[in-house]
C-alpha cells in the first residue's frame, strides 16, 4: 500500500511537470509560427502581405521535440554517467539542448526569409535577436521540464528504458500534444482575425494573417502573449493528462493484475472518446455553422 | 504520376555530389579505423566528419526528390532516410573492420524495398523514389554509423555495446553505460533526421540557392558533432573528446558564419528594427 501511494505521489508531480512543459512547448512554437499556423506565415509575402512575424519551421513540432529532449536527456544520461549530479546534470543537459534548438531556429529563419526575396520579404534581425532568445527560454522550460520527468519515472518509479529512449518517446508525445492542441488555437483565431466569424478560409484570403497590432505593427511577441492565455494551458493540461493517466494506471493497477493496466487504458481511451465527442457535437450546436441573422424588421428603402 | 518542378537549376550536378559523398564519407569513417591500428582513441572525430559529408549528400537528394512537390514530405524523407540507416548501421557493425562497405550494401537493399514499396504498392509514382531512397538510407547509415564512431571511437559491435564506469575507484565494464546500452543510438538517430532535413526544409522557395543550402547542411552537420563530441567525453578518454569538440566548434563556427553571409547575400534586404515595407502597389 505504501508504495502505492509513493507511486501515486510521483505520478502527480511527473503530471505537474508536464503540465508545465506543455504549456511551455506551446508558446515556444507558437512563437516560432511553427507547426500549423506556419503554412499561412510562409505563403503570406508570396501574396503580396509582407509580415514582421517570425517563421521558424525546423521540422514538425513532434520530431523537432524529439530531438530536443532526446538530446536533452542524451547530454544528461552522459554527464550522470560522468558521476555528476543529477539535478545538475539535467540542467547541464537541457541547457545545451536549447543552444542547438536556438541555432536551428535562427537558420530556418534566414533560411526561409532570404529563400523569399523574390516577393520583398526582407530580413528583419531585431526579430532574430529579441525572438530567438524568447523561443529559446521557452524551450529550456519545456526540455528541462520533460526530462526532470523522465529522470522521475526511472529513479523512483523503476521504469526500465534508459534516459534518451524515454526522452525520445516523451518528446515526440510533448510536440504532439502542441501541436493538435495549442496550435488551432494561435493558427485558426489569431491569424485569422481579419475574416469575419464563420467566413471560413477561402483561398482570396489565403496568407492574408494579422500584420498589425491595435498599435504599431504585430510580432511574434505578441502571439506569445495570445497563446500565454488559453492555447498554451491547454496544451499543458492535455500532455499533463497524458502523462498522469499513463503512469496512474501502472502504478495502480498492477498490483491486482498484469493486465489491469491495459484494460484501465482502453476504458480511459474510450471515456475520453465520449467526452470528446459529446463536446463537438455540443460545439457544433451551439457555436456553428455561420448563419446570417435573420432579418427582424423591413429594410428601411 | 507527379509533376517535377525544378527548384534552384544550376549549381554542381547531382551524380558529382553523389559519388563526392560515397567516397568521402567511407574513406572518412575508415579514418576512424586508425584508433584501432594506433591503439589510441585520437581519431574518433573523422566520424563526425564522415557524418558530415554523408549530410551534404543526403540533402542534395532530398532536394531532388522533394522537388516532385512533396511540400510536407522533407521531414519524412529525413526519417525514413535514418530509420533505414539505423537497421543497415547496426547490422552492418557487427562484422568489423568491413563495417561501412556491409553497411552501404545492406543500406541499399532496405532502401530499395522501401523505394518499390513506395512507387508500387502505395503509388506515388515518382520516377527517382528508388534511386533517392537508396541514396537516403545509405546517407542515413553512414551518418548513424559516423556519428557512432565518433561518440565511442570505434564503428565494430563490440565497442558500441561495452561500456566503463568507474565505481569506487574501480574501472567496471558494463552494458548499461554502452553507447547502445545507454540509448545513445536513439539521440543520434533524432540529430541526424533533423539534420538530414533541416537545409532544404529551411531554404526552400523560390530563391534557393544550391551553395546556402549545402552550407547550411554543413552546418547541421557540424552542429550536430558538438552534442556528440560532449557526450564521447563518457566513453573516450579526455584528450581524444577534447580534440572532437575543439573539431566540432571550429567547423561550426566557421559555416554558421558562412551560412549568414550567404542568407545576406540572397535575401531582399537586411534590416534592424525597421517597419513593414509594403510592396509598390499596395498587397
Amino acid at each position: 500500500m505504501e508504495e502505492i501511494v509513493f507511486g501515486i505521489g510521483i505520478t502527480a508531480l511527473a503530471g505537474a511537470l508536464a503540465t508545465v512543459a506543455g504549456a511551455a512547448e506551446d508558446v515556444e512554437s507558437d512563437i516560432g509560427s511553427q507547426g500549423d499556423p506556419n503554412s499561412q506565415v510562409q505563403l503570406a509575402p508570396q501574396m503580396g502581405y509582407i509580415h514582421r512575424i517570425f517563421n521558424k519551421a525546423i521540422a514538425g513540432e513532434p520530431p523537432a521535440y524529439g530531438l530536443w529532449v532526446a538530446l536533452g536527456a542524451g547530454l544528461a544520461w552522459a554527464f550522470m554517467a560522468m558521476q555528476i549530479n543529477p539535478i545538475l546534470a539535467i540542467v547541464l543537459g537541457s541547457a545545451l539542448a536549447v543552444f542547438v534548438q536556438g541555432i536551428y531556429a535562427t537558420t530556418a529563419y534566414l533560411g526561409r526569409t532570404a529563400s523569399l526575396a523574390k516577393f520583398g520579404q526582407p530580413v528583419y534581425i531585431d526579430i532574430l535577436k529579441s525572438m530567438t532568445t524568447v523561443t529559446m527560454a521557452h524551450a529550456f522550460i519545456a526540455i528541462f521540464a520533460t526530462v526532470a520527468m523522465c529522470h522521475l519515472m526511472i529513479s523512483a518509479l523503476g521504469h526500465p528504458f534508459p534516459l534518451p529512449l524515454l526522452g525520445i518517446v516523451w518528446g515526440i508525445a510533448l510536440g504532439a500534444a502542441g501541436s493538435a492542441t495549442g496550435n488551432p488555437f494561435y493558427g485558426k483565431e489569431r491569424q485569422y482575425q481579419e475574416q469575419k466569424f464563420g467566413a471560413g478560409v477561402p483561398i482570396s484570403a489565403s496568407g492574408n494573417i494579422v500584420r498589425y497590432a491595435e498599435a504599431g505593427q504585430r510580432n511574434s511577441l505578441d502571439n506569445g502573449f495570445f497563446s500565454a492565455k488559453l492555447g498554451g494551458p491547454a496544451s499543458g493540461i492535455c500532455f499533463g493528462l497524458i502523462v498522469f493517466f499513463e503512469l496512474w494506471r501502472t502504478v495502480v493497477f498492477e498490483e491486482f493484475n498484469i493486465w489491469g493496466p491495459i484494460v484501465v487504458g482502453v476504458v480511459v481511451i474510450l471515456v475520453f472518446a465520449i467526452i470528446d465527442r459529446y463536446i463537438e457535437v455540443w460545439a457544433r450546436k451551439n457555436f456553428g455553422p455561420y448563419t446570417a441573422p435573420e432579418a427582424t424588421e423591413e429594410a428601411s428603402s | 504520376m507527379s509533376v517535377k518542378v525544378e527548384v534552384g537549376a544550376g549549381g554542381i550536378p547531382h551524380n558529382q555530389i553523389l559519388i563526392y559523398g560515397l567516397v568521402g564519407s567511407l574513406v572518412l569513417i575508415y579514418l576512424t579505423y586508425l584508433n584501432t591500428i594506433t591503439g589510441t582513441e585520437y581519431f574518433s572525430f573523422f566520424g563526425g566528419l564522415a557524418a558530415v559529408v554523408a549530410l551534404l549528400w543526403g540533402t542534395d537528394t532530398i532536394k531532388h526528390l522533394c522537388s516532385y512537390g512533396l511540400g510536407t514530405g522533407v521531414p519524412s524523407a529525413g526519417m525514413i532516410a535514418l530509420g533505414s540507416g539505423v537497421v543497415a548501421a547496426l547490422f552492418g557493425a557487427t562484422t568489423g573492420p568491413f563495417a561501412p562497405i556491409v553497411t552501404i550494401i545492406i543500406a541499399a537493399i532496405i532502401g530499395a524495398v522501401a523505394g518499390l514499396m513506395a512507387n508500387a504498392v502505395v503509388r506515388m509514382d515518382i520516377p527517382v523514389m528508388v534511386v533517392s531512397l537508396i541514396e537516403l538510407a545509405i546517407v542515413g547509415a553512414m551518418t548513424i554509423l559516423g556519428l557512432s564512431a565518433m561518440a565511442c571511437g570505434t564503428f565494430e559491435f563490440l565497442g558500441m555495446i561495452t561500456g566503463e564506469i568507474a565505481i569506487l575507484g574501480f574501472i567496471v565494464q558494463s552494458y548499461e553505460f554502452s553507447l547502445i546500452g545507454g540509448s545513445i543510438i536513439a539521440v543520434i538517430f533524432m540529430l541526424g533526421a533533423i539534420a538530414i532535413q533541416h537545409s532544404f526544409n529551411a531554404c526552400l522557395g523560390p530563391g534557393e540557392q544550391q551553395d546556402r543550402t549545402l552550407m547550411l547542411a554543413a552546418e547541421c552537420g557540424f552542429l550536430s558533432m558538438i552534442p556528440i563530441a560532449i557526450i564521447s567525453f563518457a566513453f573516450i578518454g579526455m584528450y581524444a573528446a577534447l580534440i572532437s569538440l575543439v573539431v566540432s566548434i571550429v567547423g561550426w563556427l566557421y559555416t554558421y558564419k558562412k551560412y549568414i553571409e550567404l542568407s545576406q547575400r540572397d535575401a531582399y534586404a537586411w534590416l534592424d528594427a525597421q517597419p513593414i515595407l509594403e510592396p509598390k502597389g499596395g498587397a
